[in-house]
C-alpha cells in the first residue's frame, strides 16, 4: 500500500473505445445511453456542427440535469444560428433551469445572439424581454448600452425598465443621462424606479 | 498624458464587474493595489481614461484586455505547501469520505492539473506521507498533468531553488529532498517516483477522454485564466473525470458555483471544496 502508478490508463490522448464515436454512433448513444455515455455523446457531439438539430430534440425531451448541461455547453460551442433558435425556445421553457441555463449560453454566443437581440427585446411576451437584458448582462458587444437604451426609450413595462436600469448603473454613459431622466417621468408612481435611477445616474456622473 | 486617477465610483464600477467576471473580490483595503494596475494597463493601453479602458474591458470580443487585466491582478508563484489548508481538507475531510464509498484496500486516484514544474503534486505526496497514516492501507495514484511539456520535464526532474522550499520544515525537507550542490533541493527518487506526469489540454477533448475514476482533482488557479466557455468545457471534463462522490478543489478566488451547477458545494471547517453528487 502507498503510492502506485497506474496500471490499466492510457493517457497519450489515442482514443481507446470499442463504441462508435461517428455521428450516427453517437446519436444512438445520444438517445438511448444511460446518463454518463449520453452526456460524453453530447460532449462528442460538439464537434458535428449537422448535429444541432438532434441535439435540441434531446434537450426538449432530456430529464437528467449533467446531460442537459453537456447539451447546453455543445451548442454554445456551435455558435450557429440554429442553436440560438433552438436556445430562445428554451427561454420559454416551463423550467425555470432549463431558462437559466438558456440565458447563460446565450450570454457566451455575442456575434449569433447579437442578430436576434432586437427581435427579443420586441417579444410580446416580458419574462422574454426581461431575460433578453438578463443576456446582455455579460455579453461582449459593442451594442449593449444601445440595446438597453432602446430598452428604457420605448419598453412600457415597468419590470423590464427596472431590469435595464439596473445594468445601465454598470454600464451607462452619459448617453444613458437624458434616457434614465426621461424615464423618471414614464413611471411617477414608482418608487423603486426612482431609487434605481438616481443610483444609476449617480454611479455615471462619478465614473 | 495628464495622471490618470480613478474615483471611487469607478472603483466600485470596476470591482463588481471584475467580481462577476472572475469571482476576485476586492476589499475597499485593496484600493490602492486595483488603482494601480488599473493605471497601468490604462496607460499601456492608451485608453487615456478609465472611460475608455472598462468599455474596451467590458465589450473586446476577444477578452485579451481582460485577461491580461487578470493576469496583473492575480499573483502567479507557485512553491511547496502553497493554500496547505486544501491538503489539511484533502487528508481530514474529503479522503475521510471517499474512503468510506470504497473497499478497504482499493484504490484511490487523486489528479492535480496543471502540474507547473511540480509543487503541487509532490506537496499532496509528501503531505499524505506526513499527515494521512491510512495511506498504508490503500493504494494511492497520484497523476498530475500539464499542456507544456517543457515544464512537466522540469516537474519529472523535481529540482527546486531555496526561495521554492521555504515554507517546507527542515525535517521535511531532510526526509524528502535531497541537497545539490548549487543550493538547489531535488525531490528524493521515491518521491519523485510516486507521481505520474502526463500532458493534457483541458480544452481539447480527445486529450481528456482518459482521464477518468479520479477522486480528488486539484485545479487551483488555471480556470481564472480561461474565457467563459472554457470554464464551462473545464467543468465537464473535472465532471466526467470524476468518480461519484468525487471532489475538486479550486484557487481561494476561484468558485465553481459561478461556472456550473453540476457540481454540490461543500463547506468543510478547512476549505471549501464541490463534490460530484453520488449516484442515487
Amino acid at each position: 500500500m502507498g503510492f502506485v502508478k497506474s496500471d490499466q490508463h492510457d493517457f497519450s490522448g489515442d482514443d481507446q473505445r470499442k463504441s462508435s464515436r461517428d455521428m450516427p454512433g453517437l446519436l444512438r448513444t445520444l438517445s438511448t445511453g444511460n446518463v454518463a455515455e449520453r452526456r460524453w455523446a453530447a460532449r462528442d457531439l460538439a464537434q458535428y456542427p449537422q448535429a444541432i438539430t438532434e441535439l435540441l430534440a434531446q434537450l426538449r425531451l432530456e430529464q437528467d440535469r449533467t446531460v442537459r448541461e453537456a447539451l447546453f455547453v455543445a451548442l454554445t460551442q456551435s455558435g450557429c444560428p440554429e442553436a440560438v433558435e433552438g436556445l430562445i425556445s428554451c427561454l420559454r421553457s416551463e423550467e425555470a433551469n432549463v431558462r437559466n441555463d438558456a440565458i447563460e449560453a446565450m450570454k457566451l454566443m455575442p456575434d449569433a445572439v447579437a442578430s436576434v437581440m432586437h427581435s427579443l427585446l420586441h417579444d410580446p411576451d416580458p419574462d422574454i424581454r426581461i431575460f433578453a437584458v438578463n443576456i446582455l448582462e455579460s455579453l461582449r458587444h459593442p451594442m449593449v448600452e444601445s440595446w438597453l437604451l432602446d430598452v428604457i426609450e420605448h419598453e412600457e413595462h415597468v419590470n423590464v425598465c427596472a431590469t435595464a436600469v439596473d445594468l445601465l448603473t454598470e454600464v451607462g454613459s452619459s448617453a444613458a443621462e437624458l434616457p434614465l431622466q426621461a424615464l423618471r417621468r414614464k413611471f411617477p408612481d414608482e418608487p423603486f424606479m426612482h431609487f434605481a435611477i438616481e443610483v444609476a445616474l449617480t454611479r455615471i456622473q462619478g465614473g | 498624458m495628464a495622471t490618470i486617477e480613478i474615483s471611487l465610483e469607478e472603483f466600485q464600477k470596476f470591482r463588481e464587474f471584475f467580481y462577476r467576471k472572475t469571482g476576485i473580490q476586492f476589499d475597499d483595503n485593496k484600493r490602492y493595489f486595483v488603482d494601480k494596475r488599473l493605471v497601468e494597463r490604462i496607460e499601456v493601453t492608451q485608453s487615456d481614461s478609465f472611460r475608455n479602458y472598462f468599455n474596451t474591458l467590458r465589450f473586446q470580443a476577444s477578452g485579451d484586455e481582460l485577461q491580461k487585466l487578470t493576469n496583473l491582478m492575480t499573483v502567479n508563484e507557485t512553491y511547496f505547501f502553497r493554500e496547505d489548508y486544501q491538503f489539511k481538507c484533502l487528508v481530514e475531510s474529503m479522503l475521510p469520505a471517499v474512503c468510506a464509498l470504497k473497499k478497504p484496500g482499493s484504490r484511490i486516484r487523486i489528479w492535480s492539473v496543471p502540474s507547473s514544474s511540480g509543487e503541487e503534486p509532490y506537496s499532496i505526496a509528501i503531505y499524505l506521507l506526513e499527515h494521512w497514516p491510512q495511506i498504508a492501507n490503500w493504494d494511492v495514484e497520484l497523476i498530475s498533468s500539464d499542456i507544456d511539456t517543457d515544464i512537466l520535464q522540469k516537474a519529472r526532474l523535481g529540482c527546486y531553488s531555496p526561495r521554492s522550499v521555504q515554507h517546507v520544515q527542515p525535517a521535511v525537507l531532510d526526509r524528502y529532498f535531497v541537497r545539490k550542490k548549487n543550493g538547489d533541493f531535488q525531490i528524493c527518487d521515491d518521491l519523485r517516483d510516486s507521481v505520474e506526469f502526463t500532458r493534457v489540454n483541458l480544452s481539447e477533448i480527445a486529450d481528456t477522454r482518459a482521464y477518468r475514476n479520479f477522486d480528488v482533482i486539484f485545479c487551483r488557479n488555471l480556470l481564472i485564466y480561461f474565457d467563459d466557455l472554457s470554464r464551462r468545457k473545464a467543468a465537464e471534463v473535472f465532471f466526467d473525470a470524476l468518480n461519484p462522490g468525487g471532489f475538486v478543489c479550486l484557487g481561494h478566488s476561484e468558485s465553481m458555483s459561478r461556472i456550473t451547477s453540476l457540481f454540490t458545494v461543500k463547506k468543510y471547517p478547512e476549505a471549501i471544496v464541490y463534490q460530484k453528487p453520488e449516484q442515487k
